[in-house]
């Protein structure tokens, strides 16, 4: 309730880490674009980042597996493995309230 | 611990909520990588991280390079295949496992083009090579190959990329074979013009194509040619070719061309003054008008000079003209026969057996003298009109020479050389010797009249091929011919006078000098032997005359037997007369009285029949030839032959003497007009002759 507030002025800055053209890169990329469409419109950046294109780019970050997203801000930096599938579980790591509110959360 | 957990608690609760996440992190980590939610695994190694993919994670680079629609190679340094797609392998038609391992160069014709591509480094190559394919085909492809950069320490590794060229190579084949076709329609085309031009050359046609925007003319070089150009025009206009006819014709020329446009077409005869020689030549020029969007764009077609084709055309006509006249001149020569038949007749009988005093006789004398050359005269008119009683027979001309020659030489005079000069080997021809033997005394006399002050009279036999061109010219047969030629050097004729002078009664003599009947006689004689005449002259420097006699094989005529028939037959019995003129058959009965023979008269052949059924004791009908009515002396003759054999029949005629069928191969033709002696003889010959007379006396 309280984490709502802020978050609601800050700009997302999020990084997917994926391997090359895989299918659970792809779903990745496609289930967190949903997301972000319907919980951040308008207020977040997002880099898709292939490792073998670009191995640097782990090393500060310190993913150890792909496919992994990561909340650069706002912070704490999150982390967040696997094809995204889990909405519940993204956007939780995300600090972000599901739209359809906590009822849907509890079965 | 409480005050130690509260001491801590701020700061502690803080790290331990960090903590915790960690570890829920780590422990999501961990969860995803055991349920093999990842891909790849970062770890951190010697020389920095390294992404370990998991198997699945290359799929589908290999999926992708598998069935790419190129070839796939990566190659060791020394060129070994150490990874092919299943493409390549289709390349070289043999299964993958038979090729890895295999060296790239047992695969490529150009073995130093491969290993200079190898050798250059990671900057790579591409070039264009053949491919050896297991069924021993060569498959054109490109090759490029790149270097991969790979852990250090390895070897070199290239990446072969190989593009098959077959498709590019067919499409390239395809157009060239297409150009191939589209240079033979060319070509062919080509012939198609050439064959039209040659066609046209052939022909002696020229043809010209008229732009008719600028009035520029398109010609092959036979068009400038028959204008009298030897050297094609560098420009030619429509101004150019009207410029060519004569000044007369150019209005009509320019006329002919502007109405093209409107007429579709252009076609006129008209004369053209000659470039180079000035001659005055006819061309037929004929068009046609090709339409474009704007209307008429050009007129092309063809000329062709026909000035050789119009002389033909006039000696054709001319043929015509003498053939027309020849008709009307026989007609005339066979009623003027008649005439003189009767005037003759009537002389004749009145002065049998009668005496007059020396006054009446020398009237008598001249009158009968008249008759007599009247019928000279219509004998000429006669062979002029080919109606002549020709005696043909079978001679060789350099033979009758001699006879001809002192002819000639009696003929001529003083002052005038007559050379006889005999052709070697001359054919035999079939004509009448003795009205051969006319014709050259009339073309004689024309020489010597031709020659006032004396000259030279030449004549020659020779052998001459007359070609189809020259027999249509002078309307007669192509085939071997005697040629029978008479030359003076007199004053010559014009081209005119050439065209006239077989006209019978066209003279140039005063009047009195000649008949105008000379030429015609040999005109009429050449023509009736199947021959034909041709003149040659030049003014001023004399003519030639050739006479054209057709060739024969056969063997020579035995000289003609003299007649030796016994005149003993007695002048008297029954003649029975048919003749459908009444004067004539007066003037004959009168002749035949007077011969001392009994006269049956018969006005026509049916008549006659009727008589001879009535009393059939006659001892031979005299019968004219052509009666106006009725049989004809001929059929009659046949008719009397079919009921009494053995009865003779004498027929007579002022005409087509010739034209009579040889019925019985001997009966003789008595040629009006006749004196009493003649027809006394011929009575006599033909009761003598008549068949079985010997063993059946009448």
């Amino acid at each position: 309730m309280t984490g709502s507030q802020p978050a609601e002025a800050e700009r997302y800055v999020l990084r997917l880490f994926v391997t090359g053209a895989t299918n659970r890169s792809q779903r990745a990329i496609e289930n967190l674009r949903k997301i972000c469409e319907e919980n951040l419109a308008g207020r977040y950046d997002l880099e898709v980042i292939d490792v073998y294109q670009n191995p640097d780019a782990i090393r500060e970050l310190q993913v150890v597996a792909t496919p992994t997203l990561v909340k650069v801000l706002p912070e704490p930096l999150r982390r967040i493995i696997g094809d995204l599938s889990d909405r519940e579980r993204v956007l939780a790591g995300l600090n972000l309230l599901p739209v359809g509110g906590g009822s849907e959360s509890a079965p | 611990m409480t005050a130690a957990d509260d001491s801590g608690g701020a700061i502690g609760r803080e790290n331990l909520a960090a903590l915790e996440e960690r570890l829920r992190e780590a422990t999501e980590t961990l969860d995803a990588i055991r349920n093999g939610e990842v891909d790849a695994l970062v770890v951190d190694g010697p020389a920095g991280q390294v992404v370990y993919a998991l198997e699945n994670a290359d799929r589908p680079y290999r999926v992708l390079v598998e069935s790419m629609k190129e070839g796939a190679v990566t190659l060791s340094g020394d060129g070994m295949i150490l990874y092919c797609n299943e493409h390549f392998a289709e390349l070289v038609e043999r299964e993958a496992r038979q090729i890895v391992g295999a060296s790239l160069f047992d695969f490529v014709r150009q073995r130093p083009e491969l290993e200079r591509m190898l050798a250059s480094g990671d900057a790579g190559g591409s070039a264009e090579l053949l491919l050896l394919a297991a069924n021993g085909d060569d498959i054109p492809v490109n090759v490029s190959v790149v270097e991969l950069e790979i852990e250090d320490g390895a070897g070199r590794v290239f990446c072969g990329i190989i593009t098959d060229l077959s498709h590019n190579y067919a499409r390239a084949r395809e157009i060239a074979d297409a150009n191939a076709r589209l240079a033979d329609e060319i070509a062919e085309r080509a012939r198609a013009e050439e064959s039209l031009a040659i066609a046209l050359d052939a022909a002696d046609m020229g043809s010209w194509d008229l732009i008719l925007t600028t009035g520029e003319m398109r010609r092959s070089a036979s068009h400038d040619a028959i204008f009298g150009r030897k050297v094609p025009a560098e420009i030619w206009t429509l101004d150019t070719t009207i410029d060519h006819f004569t000044p007369e014709d150019r209005d009509a020329v320019r006329a002919a061309f502007d109405a093209a446009a409107v007429r579709g077409r252009v076609e006129f005869e008209r004369r053209i003054v000659r470039e180079g020689d000035g001659a005055l030549r006819w061309v037929f020029v004929k068009g046609r008008t090709f339409y474009g969007e704007r209307g008429a764009e050009r007129v092309a077609g063809v000329v062709a000079d026909v000035t050789e084709r119009r002389l033909i055309d006039e000696q054709l006509r001319q043929a015509q003209k003498m053939e027309a006249i020849g008709q009307l001149t026989g007609g005339i020569a066979h009623d003027f026969n008649n005439l003189l038949m009767i005037i003759g007749g009537s002389l004749e009988a009145m002065s049998r057996g009668a005496s007059f005093d020396d006054r009446t006789q020398k009237f008598l004398g001249a009158a009968k003298s008249g008759v007599a050359r009247g019928a000279k005269l219509n004998q000429q008119l006669l062979a002029f009109a080919r109606r002549q009683d020709m005696q043909v027979e079978v001679v060789s001309i350099n033979d009758l020479l001699p006879t001809f020659e002192t002819l000639l030489d009696r003929a001529m005079g003083e002052a005038v050389v007559v050379r006889v000069e005999p052709g070697v080997g001359v054919w035999r021809c079939k004509t009448d010797p003795n009205q051969l033997e006319t014709a050259i005394l009339n073309l004689a006399i024309n020489a010597r009249d031709a020659m006032g002050a004396g000259g030279t009279l030449t004549l020659t036999t020779t052998n001459v091929a007359v070609t189809e061109e020259t027999a249509t010219r002078w309307e007669t047969n192509p085939g071997d011919y005697v040629e029978v030629c008479l030359t003076d050097t007199g004053s010559g004729m014009d081209a005119e006078l050439i065209a006239r002078a077989f006209e019978p009664f066209f003279t140039t003599k005063e009047i009195g000098r000649g008949t105008g009947l000379g030429l015609s006689q040999v005109y009429g004689f050449a023509k009736q032997s199947g021959g034909f005449v041709a003149i040659e002259s030049i003014v001023g420097r004399g003519s030639s005359v050739s006479i054209y006699l057709p060739r024969s094989d056969a063997p020579l005529a035995a000289p003609r037997a003299t007649s030796a028939i016994p005149l003993a037959e007695p002048s008297n019995g029954v003649v029975l007369l048919v003749e459908d003129d009444a004067e004539v058959r007066a003037a004959s009965a009168a002749m035949l009285e007077a011969l001392g023979y009994t006269v049956r008269q018969a006005a026509n052949g049916l008549e006659a029949l009727a008589s001879l059924a009535a009393d059939s004791n006659v001892a031979l009908v005299f019968s004219d030839v052509i009666m106006a009515s009725g049989m004809s002396g001929i059929e009659l003759r046949r008719r009397i032959k079919a009921e009494y054999p053995r009865l003779p029949v004498l027929l007579t005629s002022g005409y087509t003497a010739h034209l009579i069928p040889d019925v019985d191969g001997a009966t003789p033709v008595l040629h009006k007009p006749y004196t009493l002696d003649a027809l006394g003889e011929a009575i006599k010959q033909a009761i003598c002759s008549r068949p079985e007379a010997a063993a059946t006396p009448v």
